[in-house]
Protein backbone atom coordinates (compact mmCIF):
# COMPACT_ATOMS: atom_id res chain seq x y z
CA UNK A 1 0.00 0.00 0.00
CA UNK A 2 1.33 3.39 -0.85
CA UNK A 3 -0.14 6.83 -0.53
CA UNK A 4 2.07 9.50 -1.87
CA UNK A 5 1.54 13.11 -2.71
CA UNK A 6 4.28 14.88 -4.65
CA UNK A 7 4.15 18.54 -5.45
CA UNK A 8 6.56 20.28 -7.73
CA UNK A 9 5.94 23.90 -8.39
CA UNK A 10 8.06 24.52 -11.43
CA UNK A 11 7.76 28.25 -11.21
CA UNK A 12 9.12 30.09 -14.16
CA UNK A 13 10.27 33.58 -14.83
CA UNK A 14 7.63 36.17 -14.33
CA UNK A 15 6.19 37.06 -17.68
CA UNK A 16 5.52 40.65 -18.50
CA UNK A 17 2.77 42.29 -16.54
CA UNK A 18 1.06 45.44 -17.61
CA UNK A 19 2.39 48.25 -15.52
CA UNK A 20 -1.09 49.54 -15.00
CA UNK A 21 -1.19 49.23 -11.24
CA UNK A 22 0.47 51.91 -9.27
CA UNK A 23 0.84 52.32 -5.58
CA UNK A 24 3.10 51.47 -2.73
CA UNK A 25 3.01 48.02 -1.26
CA UNK A 26 4.57 47.51 2.13
CA UNK A 27 5.28 44.23 3.82
CA UNK A 28 2.43 44.58 6.31
CA UNK A 29 -0.19 44.63 3.58
CA UNK A 30 1.39 41.86 1.52
CA UNK A 31 -0.17 39.13 3.68
CA UNK A 32 -3.55 40.52 2.71
CA UNK A 33 -2.83 39.85 -0.94
CA UNK A 34 -0.57 36.82 -0.87
CA UNK A 35 -1.20 33.13 -0.60
CA UNK A 36 -0.73 32.05 3.02
CA UNK A 37 -0.34 28.29 3.22
CA UNK A 38 -1.32 27.91 6.89
CA UNK A 39 -4.50 29.86 6.45
CA UNK A 40 -5.54 27.80 3.45
CA UNK A 41 -4.67 24.50 5.09
CA UNK A 42 -6.83 25.30 8.11
CA UNK A 43 -9.71 26.24 5.80
CA UNK A 44 -9.35 22.93 3.98
CA UNK A 45 -9.12 20.95 7.19
CA UNK A 46 -12.26 22.57 8.55
CA UNK A 47 -14.13 21.84 5.35
CA UNK A 48 -13.11 18.18 5.45
CA UNK A 49 -13.98 17.79 9.11
CA UNK A 50 -17.38 19.32 8.73
CA UNK A 51 -18.26 17.33 5.62
CA UNK A 52 -16.89 13.88 6.45
CA UNK A 53 -15.32 14.04 9.90
CA UNK A 54 -16.59 11.20 12.02
CA UNK A 55 -18.17 9.32 9.11
CA UNK A 56 -17.27 5.91 7.77
CA UNK A 57 -17.01 5.40 4.01
CA UNK A 58 -20.42 5.14 2.37
CA UNK A 59 -20.66 4.70 -1.38
CA UNK A 60 -24.01 6.39 -1.65
CA UNK A 61 -22.78 9.54 0.06
CA UNK A 62 -19.30 9.98 -1.34
CA UNK A 63 -20.43 12.07 -4.31
CA UNK A 64 -22.14 14.48 -1.99
CA UNK A 65 -19.11 14.56 0.31
CA UNK A 66 -16.60 15.44 -2.38
CA UNK A 67 -18.87 18.17 -3.68
CA UNK A 68 -19.45 19.62 -0.27
CA UNK A 69 -15.76 19.58 0.72
CA UNK A 70 -14.80 21.37 -2.48
CA UNK A 71 -17.60 23.90 -2.37
CA UNK A 72 -17.08 24.73 1.26
CA UNK A 73 -13.34 25.16 0.72
CA UNK A 74 -13.94 27.44 -2.23
CA UNK A 75 -16.49 29.58 -0.48
CA UNK A 76 -14.20 30.10 2.52
CA UNK A 77 -11.30 30.92 0.22
CA UNK A 78 -13.33 33.56 -1.59
CA UNK A 79 -14.32 35.05 1.76
CA UNK A 80 -10.65 35.83 2.32
CA UNK A 81 -11.15 38.49 -0.31
CA UNK A 82 -7.75 38.09 -1.93
CA UNK A 83 -7.16 38.73 -5.63
CA UNK A 84 -6.71 35.09 -6.58
CA UNK A 85 -8.15 32.51 -8.90
CA UNK A 86 -8.57 29.21 -7.04
CA UNK A 87 -8.56 25.62 -8.20
CA UNK A 88 -9.58 23.02 -5.61
CA UNK A 89 -9.48 19.27 -6.19
CA UNK A 90 -10.73 16.65 -3.76
CA UNK A 91 -10.07 12.92 -3.98
CA UNK A 92 -11.85 10.53 -1.62
CA UNK A 93 -10.76 6.92 -1.75
CA UNK A 94 -11.96 3.95 0.19
CA UNK A 95 -9.25 2.26 2.27
CA UNK A 96 -8.50 -1.04 0.73
CA UNK A 97 -4.77 -1.48 0.75
CA UNK A 98 -4.56 -0.06 -2.76
CA UNK A 99 -2.02 2.58 -3.65
CA UNK A 100 -2.80 6.16 -4.69
CA UNK A 101 -0.24 8.62 -5.99
CA UNK A 102 -0.77 12.20 -7.06
CA UNK A 103 1.68 14.72 -8.47
CA UNK A 104 1.27 18.30 -9.64
CA UNK A 105 3.37 20.57 -11.80
CA UNK A 106 2.61 24.23 -12.22
CA UNK A 107 3.73 26.99 -14.54
CA UNK A 108 3.03 30.22 -12.69
CA UNK A 109 4.49 33.21 -10.98
CA UNK A 110 6.61 31.97 -8.08
CA UNK A 111 6.42 35.21 -6.18
CA UNK A 112 2.67 35.38 -5.88
CA UNK A 113 1.13 31.95 -6.47
CA UNK A 114 1.00 29.06 -4.08
CA UNK A 115 -0.54 25.73 -3.34
CA UNK A 116 -1.66 23.75 -0.33
CA UNK A 117 -2.44 20.04 -0.10
CA UNK A 118 -4.06 18.39 2.88
CA UNK A 119 -4.00 14.64 3.26
CA UNK A 120 -6.67 13.44 5.67
CA UNK A 121 -7.56 9.92 6.66
CA UNK A 122 -9.69 7.96 9.02
CA UNK A 123 -10.23 4.24 9.48
CA UNK A 124 -12.21 3.71 6.29
CA UNK A 125 -11.10 6.30 3.75
CA UNK A 126 -8.48 8.72 2.52
CA UNK A 127 -9.26 12.28 1.50
CA UNK A 128 -6.73 14.44 -0.36
CA UNK A 129 -7.60 18.05 -1.06
CA UNK A 130 -5.34 20.30 -3.16
CA UNK A 131 -5.91 24.03 -3.46
CA UNK A 132 -4.00 26.13 -5.97
CA UNK A 133 -4.08 29.93 -5.80
CA UNK A 134 -3.11 31.91 -8.90
CA UNK A 135 -2.74 35.63 -8.45
CA UNK A 136 -4.71 37.83 -10.78
CA UNK B 1 -17.58 4.90 25.92
CA UNK B 2 -20.70 6.09 24.14
CA UNK B 3 -20.58 7.37 20.57
CA UNK B 4 -16.85 7.05 20.04
CA UNK B 5 -15.81 8.78 16.82
CA UNK B 6 -13.51 6.97 14.40
CA UNK B 7 -9.98 8.28 14.68
CA UNK B 8 -8.80 10.62 11.96
CA UNK B 9 -5.53 12.31 11.21
CA UNK B 10 -4.28 14.79 8.69
CA UNK B 11 -1.13 16.19 7.20
CA UNK B 12 -0.80 19.47 5.38
CA UNK B 13 1.88 20.62 2.97
CA UNK B 14 2.16 23.47 0.55
CA UNK B 15 4.38 25.83 -1.36
CA UNK B 16 4.23 29.45 -0.36
CA UNK B 17 5.07 32.31 -2.71
CA UNK B 18 8.77 33.16 -2.67
CA UNK B 19 9.68 36.80 -2.20
CA UNK B 20 11.69 37.98 -5.19
CA UNK B 21 14.02 40.94 -5.05
CA UNK B 22 13.29 43.43 -7.78
CA UNK B 23 9.86 43.60 -9.32
CA UNK B 24 10.50 44.69 -12.88
CA UNK B 25 7.71 46.60 -14.52
CA UNK B 26 6.92 46.33 -18.19
CA UNK B 27 5.44 48.95 -20.46
CA UNK B 28 1.73 48.72 -21.20
CA UNK B 29 0.82 46.52 -24.13
CA UNK B 30 -2.82 47.80 -24.28
CA UNK B 31 -3.77 44.28 -25.29
CA UNK B 32 -6.72 42.82 -23.41
CA UNK B 33 -6.80 39.39 -24.98
CA UNK B 34 -4.35 36.61 -25.65
CA UNK B 35 -2.58 36.46 -29.01
CA UNK B 36 -2.67 32.69 -29.14
CA UNK B 37 -5.76 31.25 -27.49
CA UNK B 38 -5.63 27.99 -25.55
CA UNK B 39 -6.91 25.17 -27.72
CA UNK B 40 -8.11 22.39 -25.49
CA UNK B 41 -8.38 19.70 -28.17
CA UNK B 42 -4.65 19.95 -28.87
CA UNK B 43 -3.73 19.66 -25.20
CA UNK B 44 -6.15 16.80 -24.62
CA UNK B 45 -4.68 14.78 -27.48
CA UNK B 46 -1.13 15.50 -26.39
CA UNK B 47 -1.80 14.58 -22.74
CA UNK B 48 -3.56 11.40 -23.83
CA UNK B 49 -0.61 10.50 -26.05
CA UNK B 50 1.89 11.07 -23.25
CA UNK B 51 -0.11 8.94 -20.82
CA UNK B 52 -0.56 6.12 -23.29
CA UNK B 53 3.09 6.15 -24.34
CA UNK B 54 4.38 6.05 -20.79
CA UNK B 55 1.86 3.70 -19.23
CA UNK B 56 0.54 1.40 -21.93
CA UNK B 57 2.12 -1.88 -20.91
CA UNK B 58 3.25 -1.16 -17.39
CA UNK B 59 2.04 -2.82 -14.24
CA UNK B 60 1.36 -0.93 -11.05
CA UNK B 61 4.44 -0.78 -8.86
CA UNK B 62 4.21 0.91 -5.48
CA UNK B 63 7.87 1.80 -5.38
CA UNK B 64 8.21 3.42 -8.78
CA UNK B 65 4.77 5.04 -9.02
CA UNK B 66 5.56 8.26 -7.13
CA UNK B 67 8.42 9.16 -9.44
CA UNK B 68 6.49 8.01 -12.50
CA UNK B 69 3.59 10.22 -11.49
CA UNK B 70 5.88 13.23 -11.00
CA UNK B 71 7.69 12.66 -14.28
CA UNK B 72 4.42 12.39 -16.21
CA UNK B 73 3.16 15.65 -14.75
CA UNK B 74 6.39 17.42 -15.67
CA UNK B 75 6.30 16.01 -19.17
CA UNK B 76 2.71 17.10 -19.70
CA UNK B 77 3.55 20.57 -18.38
CA UNK B 78 6.53 20.80 -20.73
CA UNK B 79 4.39 19.75 -23.69
CA UNK B 80 1.69 22.29 -22.86
CA UNK B 81 4.30 25.04 -22.57
CA UNK B 82 5.70 24.08 -25.98
CA UNK B 83 2.38 24.86 -27.60
CA UNK B 84 3.16 28.47 -26.76
CA UNK B 85 -0.30 29.73 -25.83
CA UNK B 86 0.05 33.35 -24.88
CA UNK B 87 -0.51 34.69 -21.34
CA UNK B 88 -1.58 31.49 -19.57
CA UNK B 89 -0.65 29.92 -16.26
CA UNK B 90 -0.96 26.13 -16.04
CA UNK B 91 -1.63 23.63 -13.28
CA UNK B 92 -1.12 19.96 -14.15
CA UNK B 93 -2.31 17.24 -11.76
CA UNK B 94 -1.69 13.55 -12.29
CA UNK B 95 -3.29 10.74 -10.27
CA UNK B 96 -2.31 7.07 -10.39
CA UNK B 97 -4.69 4.74 -8.58
CA UNK B 98 -4.13 1.04 -8.15
CA UNK B 99 -7.09 -1.14 -9.05
CA UNK B 100 -8.04 -3.18 -6.04
CA UNK B 101 -11.79 -3.12 -6.06
CA UNK B 102 -12.00 0.07 -4.02
CA UNK B 103 -14.09 3.06 -4.90
CA UNK B 104 -12.61 6.49 -5.59
CA UNK B 105 -14.22 9.83 -6.24
CA UNK B 106 -12.46 12.89 -7.68
CA UNK B 107 -14.12 16.32 -7.66
CA UNK B 108 -12.84 19.79 -8.66
CA UNK B 109 -14.20 23.27 -8.52
CA UNK B 110 -12.61 26.52 -9.62
CA UNK B 111 -13.04 30.21 -9.10
CA UNK B 112 -11.86 31.68 -12.36
CA UNK B 113 -12.76 33.70 -15.40
CA UNK B 114 -15.34 31.53 -17.11
CA UNK B 115 -14.72 33.11 -20.51
CA UNK B 116 -10.96 32.72 -20.60
CA UNK B 117 -9.99 29.84 -18.35
CA UNK B 118 -10.51 26.19 -19.08
CA UNK B 119 -9.44 22.68 -18.17
CA UNK B 120 -8.71 19.43 -19.95
CA UNK B 121 -8.51 15.85 -18.70
CA UNK B 122 -7.04 12.66 -20.07
CA UNK B 123 -7.00 9.15 -18.67
CA UNK B 124 -5.32 5.84 -19.27
CA UNK B 125 -6.59 2.56 -17.87
CA UNK B 126 -4.63 -0.69 -17.68
CA UNK B 127 -5.29 -3.97 -15.92
CA UNK B 128 -3.68 -2.96 -12.66
CA UNK B 129 -4.16 0.81 -12.39
CA UNK B 130 -5.87 3.93 -13.70
CA UNK B 131 -4.01 7.14 -14.48
CA UNK B 132 -5.77 10.50 -14.69
CA UNK B 133 -4.22 13.78 -15.85
CA UNK B 134 -5.91 17.16 -15.32
CA UNK B 135 -4.61 20.33 -16.97
CA UNK B 136 -6.01 23.72 -15.94
CA UNK B 137 -5.15 26.82 -17.97
CA UNK B 138 -5.80 30.23 -16.44
CA UNK B 139 -5.47 33.45 -18.40
CA UNK B 140 -3.17 35.91 -16.75
CA UNK B 141 -2.44 39.48 -17.84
Amino acid sequence: MGLNVVLRAVGKKRFGRRAALCGVEDSASSSRTSFVVDEVSSIIKEAIESAIGGNAYQHSKVNQWTTSVVEQTLSQLTKLGKPFKYIVTCVIMQKNGAGLHTASSCFWDNSSDGTCTVRWENKTMYCIVSAFGLAI
Amino acid sequence: MKGKKPQSSYKAAGTAPVEEEAKTTCPNTYRLETRNKFRDYLVRDKAQAILTAKLQDTKYNGASSPSLCASISEEVLKAVKEFGFDRYKYVVSVLIVEKAGQAINVASRCIWDAQRDTWVSAQCETETFIALALVVACYCD
